[in-house]
């Protein structure tokens, strides 16, 4: 039995084998068709939620009440209220990370072998069919002097050349244009290599490491973290903050307990105009001062204003609201002795303490900015407005009661109860900075910093990993030089481009120009 | 073997000389600016220049595109380049002008602050936002523009740009307060990159209308959807009234402080005779739509002709309609009693406009679900009464819409143009390759812009809102339409997807654009409703 046979019997006739289900799978998840469909199914969600106010958006309460029963029922069923929580949503994601992960490994060793394994030879006749491709007529036959030129127009265009002398056998063709197996023709041909930007071929895989980064990222950030506010009254300090949970048109808060306690030790808000009001659109800026006392870390005291927000242990306070009720952060006021002479001005911070030259202490206790006499009696204000405003001080004469007094804003009658002299004084609030009466910060809590690293990592990575991609290319050029049969020298050069070849057939008549004539 | 040709010769540093003298000239206007104070040219009076300048240019590259002159080309060039210059002169201006509105209003109450001074640059609302598009657009124009054999394009994007100006001009160029969330360096960055980018959208957009041109698709299908966008338009506006009512409302004003916009009222008043115009333009729409489907699928030449005949009437309705409007909306005469008839005819508008006012001021659901309609109404009457005679009307209160209508009567007549010696048209447009490779690099451009877009607002609203990523309706639809220019590249790149595919997701992403530009602005609620 020769060798031949006995191989022949060994195999076995087999059924032809069908690719695993697991390979069917993989190539599956990691196609390109599956990763576009779901870009387009994440378009089409993104769209609903978009048509659809979701639960957490200013307004959803309007829209809520606006729906009919069915359309609460099926929308609320089908998630879409909250559709960017919805486990469909996260399993696309996921999916499409996936999606991202197969595809990348799937054509890494492709894009790596245009790295390691660069093409240095090819003929004649596969030159001929790239896009870019020219046959040169040279004004010389010396082959050593076009080799010099085309390596020198390739090193003035950025590229490293490389120099082949390639063998290679072909048959010979008879009269009707067929391939002649009796005749075999031995041609030697030189190629010169030239490339620029390889390394763009690992381009798309940079990309998909930030955008898998990003990906990351945020996920982490989402499921670590949470969204809380607190709400900032100076001289008040706590230990605690209020999370944030929205269930549709509800909206839940829970105490959390901070490793560290904070008191408001100042707020303000710049205004444009400093007599106007504390609306939003007369406002500069707002700015809360914190005094932060850690246990762990000790005291220190920061500042939290709009776009500048303050990060502590994983925690992040930002401005978020205030409560618009107006009040003074610093207050002049003018005492007139009641026994007669010359008024006395003074200026106090709030919660703050200040005395007169004869000894007066006066504390800054409350502010009232429409004041009005409550049903009780009780000092009250009717509105937010700065229409009747009021500083309310505790004065404690030398050796005297400490008494509680009302400087209003505008000259009271001396008739009148509160406009009465007290503690042996007439007083007067004569200017007063115009602050509300609380801040309500928001916070984020983030222990891993998982945001930041996503968005300003896996972000700016992505746009610069994008600008790589699509404004730089590999461009690779081949020259092949070979003598005809009448000793005349052939020259073809062709070029590709993994993008932009319109840009490369304009380099690429620049080296043919350059390769034709001999250049000084 | 096939040989290449080079595109346009050599080009040398000499063809960015126009985008570079556009640039730095209109840095100068800065100077002037502030050297001659407020009796300079207004940013208002420059960008209406700059409309011109568009308008012009593109009716003369179009005049090209028929009858070839080099004379027409260069000065279609040179005018887009000219409205260029008017456009960002605009911006910067009115960077001058609102730095030197607020501080005069401080110093006039005594406060001596000096904020920086990008707290006052021009991306606060939608008006300067659609500046710094038409701007975006129009330089991408003239940049591409260098290359001879691209100068055509302008016939394509200025007329976008052109509209972009007109939405603008209707929006109005009153300050606004600004939020001081908005006083960050972060704006600057992002909104500077959207209107780029929506720019480079713009003109991808542009480039692929005239790839499907060129590449034989019928004039018959791009009219069925330009009249299927043309009868949407018609649909939605005024409240769907057009083809439910057949009347078209348009909204009011308030009058607010001297030198701010003034508030839009919760009603509409009904403008004589627009509503049937437009039915029936919408009507001619519908028939040109049958018309062109009978031709394109059973090859009926004389359905073709009809629908041609269609299209023409529906361009003279839409061209009646708009003057129409436009007369209706300066017809400002005894406007309380007109309202006041309406209502009495009708009273549930009181409703409507008190659900309106209710939403507006932010009730909780339970206080909400406690209104009844009898207090909707109240409310409604109450408003009526107290700012009826106050009320007045202008193309202002309606920018959208008067956008949309202008925007759909352009779509009608662009598609008559091209319906004019369309062979001949097809022979002057670059070839199919060049076209494709511009749309590439566009796209790959508009891409990587509205990527660093989303970038950037996400790191903004880390830093002002403390989250990334809200899923905002604003954040969604750029997010869309980057998934869509996304999609526009893989395919291409791994699919080989290229020409006629390449152009529908390029026309596709830039009406997402738009929809993010606007439609979001103006429809939907979110934290971005400002711009």
């Amino acid at each position: 039995m020769s060798t031949a046979e006995e191989t022949f019997k060994q195999q076995p006739v087999t059924k032809r084998r069908t690719q695993p289900l697991l390979n069917k799978s993989l190539d599956f998840l990691s196609s390109v068709k599956f990763g576009v469909f779901q870009l387009c199914v994440l378009v089409v969600l993104s769209i609903i939620g978009m048509l659809i106010v979701q639960q957490n958006v200013q307004g959803f309460d309007s829209y809520y009440i606006s729906l009919t029963p069915a359309e609460k029922l099926v929308f609320g069923y089908l998630g879409f209220f909250d559709i960017y929580h919805s486990w469909y949503y996260n399993v696309l994601l996921l999916l499409l990370s996936l999606n991202i992960v197969l595809a990348s490994i799937d054509r890494f060793p492709t894009a790596w072998k245009y790295l390691v394994e660069p093409k240095l030879t090819a003929t004649r006749e596969w030159l001929a069919n790239q896009k870019s491709t020219a046959a040169l007529t040279m004004d010389t036959s010396d082959e050593t002097e076009v080799v010099d030129r085309i390596t020198k127009a390739f090193e003035a265009h950025g590229m490293k050349p490389v120099v082949t002398q390639a063998n290679t056998m072909e048959y010979g063709v008879d009269d009707q244009g067929r391939k002649d197996f009796s005749v075999v023709k031995n041609r030697t041909s030189t190629v010169v290599f030239g490339q620029t930007g390889r390394i763009n071929r690992l381009g798309a895989y940079i990309v998909h490491v930030f955008l898998l980064t990003l990906f990351l990222g945020h996920f982490v950030s989402l499921q670590t973290g949470f969204d809380a506010d607190v709400r900032m009254i100076p001289g008040a300090s706590t230990d605690e903050i209020q999370m944030i949970q929205f269930d549709l048109d509800t909206k839940e808060k829970f105490n959390v307990k901070l490793p560290f306690s904070m008191e408001c030790t100042d707020i303000q808000q710049r205004l444009i105009d400093p007599t106007g009001s504390i609306d939003v659109s007369n406002t500069l800026d707002w700015r809360t001062e914190l005094k932060i006392d850690d246990p762990d870390y000790g005291q220190q005291v920061v500042d939290v204003s709009m776009n500048k927000p303050f990060s502590y242990r994983g925690y992040r306070f930002f401005q978020a609201q205030t409560i618009p009720v107006g009040h003074g952060r610093i207050i002049s006021f003018e005492a007139t002795p009641q026994n007669g002479g010359e008024p006395v001005t003074a200026t106090v911070k709030r919660n703050g303490t200040t005395s007169l030259p004869d000894g007066t202490t006066i504390e800054y206790s409350e502010f009232m900015p429409d004041f009005i006499l409550g049903p009780d009696g009780r000092a009250d204000t009717k509105s937010g407005d700065y229409n009747n405003p009021v500083a309310i001080l505790n004065v404690t004469p030398p050796g005297g009661e400490r008494t509680r007094v009302f400087a209003f804003a505008q000259k009271l009658a001396d008739n009148m109860p509160v406009g009465a002299a007290k503690a042996g004084y007439k007083w007067r609030l004569t200017e007063f900075e115009k602050t509300p009466l609380a801040h309500v910060l928001s916070i984020k809590y983030d222990p891993y910093d998982a945001a930041f690293i996503a968005w300003y990592i896996g972000g700016f990575g992505l746009c610069g990993a994008l600008a790589f991609v699509f404004f730089f290319s590999h461009r690779r050029v081949w020259a092949h030089v070979e003598k005809d049969e009448n000793g005349d020298l052939q020259v073809t050069l062709a070029a590709d481009a993994n993008r932009n070849q319109i840009a490369l057939n304009d380099k690429f008549l620049e080296i043919a120009e350059e390769i034709k004539t001999k250049q000084e | 073997m096939q040989e290449i040709e080079r595109l346009d010769g050599k080009m040398t540093w000499k063809s960015w000389l126009p985008g570079i003298f556009v640039i730095g000239g209109s840095l100068l206007m800065v100077p002037l600016r502030m050297q001659i104070g407020p009796s300079f040219v207004s940013d208002g009076g420059l960008m209406m220049l700059a409309l011109a300048c568009y308008i012009l240019a593109a009716l003369f590259l179009l005049t090209n595109l028929y009858a070839p002159s080099t004379m027409a080309e260069k000065i279609g060039f040179f005018g887009a380049a000219l409205g260029v210059f008017f456009n960002l002169s605009s911006w910067l201006v009115r960077w001058v002008n609102a730095y030197e509105h607020e501080i005069t209003i401080m110093r006039e109450s005594g406060n001596m602050e000096n904020p920086w001074m990008f707290r006052y640059i021009p991306f606060a609302n939608l008006y300067d936002m659609s500046l710094a598009f038409a701007f975006g657009a129009g330089i991408a124009t003239i940049l591409l523009a260098r290359r001879p054999s691209f100068r055509i394009i302008g016939a394509f994007t200025l007329p976008v740009a052109a509209l972009i100006l007109v939405l603008a001009r209707f929006i109005g160029d009153e300050f606004i307060d600004l939020p001081p969330v908005l006083d960050s360096y972060w704006r600057p960055i992002h909104v500077g990159d959207a209107a780029l980018s929506y720019g480079v959208a713009a003109v991808c957009f542009g480039v692929a209308i005239m790839y499907l041109l060129k590449d034989g698709v019928k004039v018959e299908a791009m009219a069925i959807w330009s009249s299927i966008f043309g009868i949407s338009v018609l649909a939605t506006i005024s409240k769907f009234s057009v083809f439910t009512e057949f009347v078209y409302r348009a909204g009011l004003f308030v009058p607010n402080e001297i030198g701010k916009k003034p508030f839009s009222a919760p009603f509409r008043l009904e403008i004589p005779f627009v509503g049937p115009v437009l039915v029936v333009a919408g009507l001619l729409l519908a028939g040109a739509i049958v018309a062109f489907l009978l031709y394109l699928y059973q090859e009926n030449l004389k359905a073709k002709t009809i629908g041609h005949y269609f299209l023409r009437l529906a361009f003279v309705a839409q061209i009646v309609s708009i003057g129409l409007l436009v007369v209706g909306m300066n017809d400002n005469a005894a406007v309380a009693s007109r309202l006041q008839a309406q209502l009495n005819a009708d009273p549930s508008q009181y409703v409507i406009a008190g659900q309106q006012m209710a939403d507006n001021q932010q009730l909780t659901t339970q206080e909400l679900a406690q209104m009844t309609p009898r207090q909707f109404e109240a409310m409604g009457r109450a408003y009526f009464q107290g700012s009826g005679d106050s009320m007045f009307l202008s193309l202002n209160t309606n920018p959208v819409e008067v956008a949309s209508l202008l925007t759909a009567l352009v779509g009608t007549m662009f598609i008559l143009f091209f319906s004019f010696r369309t062979e001949r048209l097809r022979e002057r447009l670059p070839s199919l390759e060049s076209l494709d490779g511009l749309m590439y690099k566009t796209a790959c451009l508009a891409f990587a812009g509205l990527a660093m877009l989303l970038i950037t607002g996400a790191i903004w609203a880390n830093e002002s809102w403390g989250r990334p990523w809200g899923f905002d309706s604003k954040e969604t639809g750029a997010l869309v339409a980057w998934l869509t220019y996304a999609g526009f590249l893989h395919t291409r790149i791994a699919r080989g997807w290229s020409g006629r595919s390449s152009a529908y997701f390029a026309i596709v992403g830039f009406m997402l654009v738009i929809f993010t530009y606007l439609g979001v602005s103006y429809l939907l609620k979110g934290l971005h409703s400002y711009a």
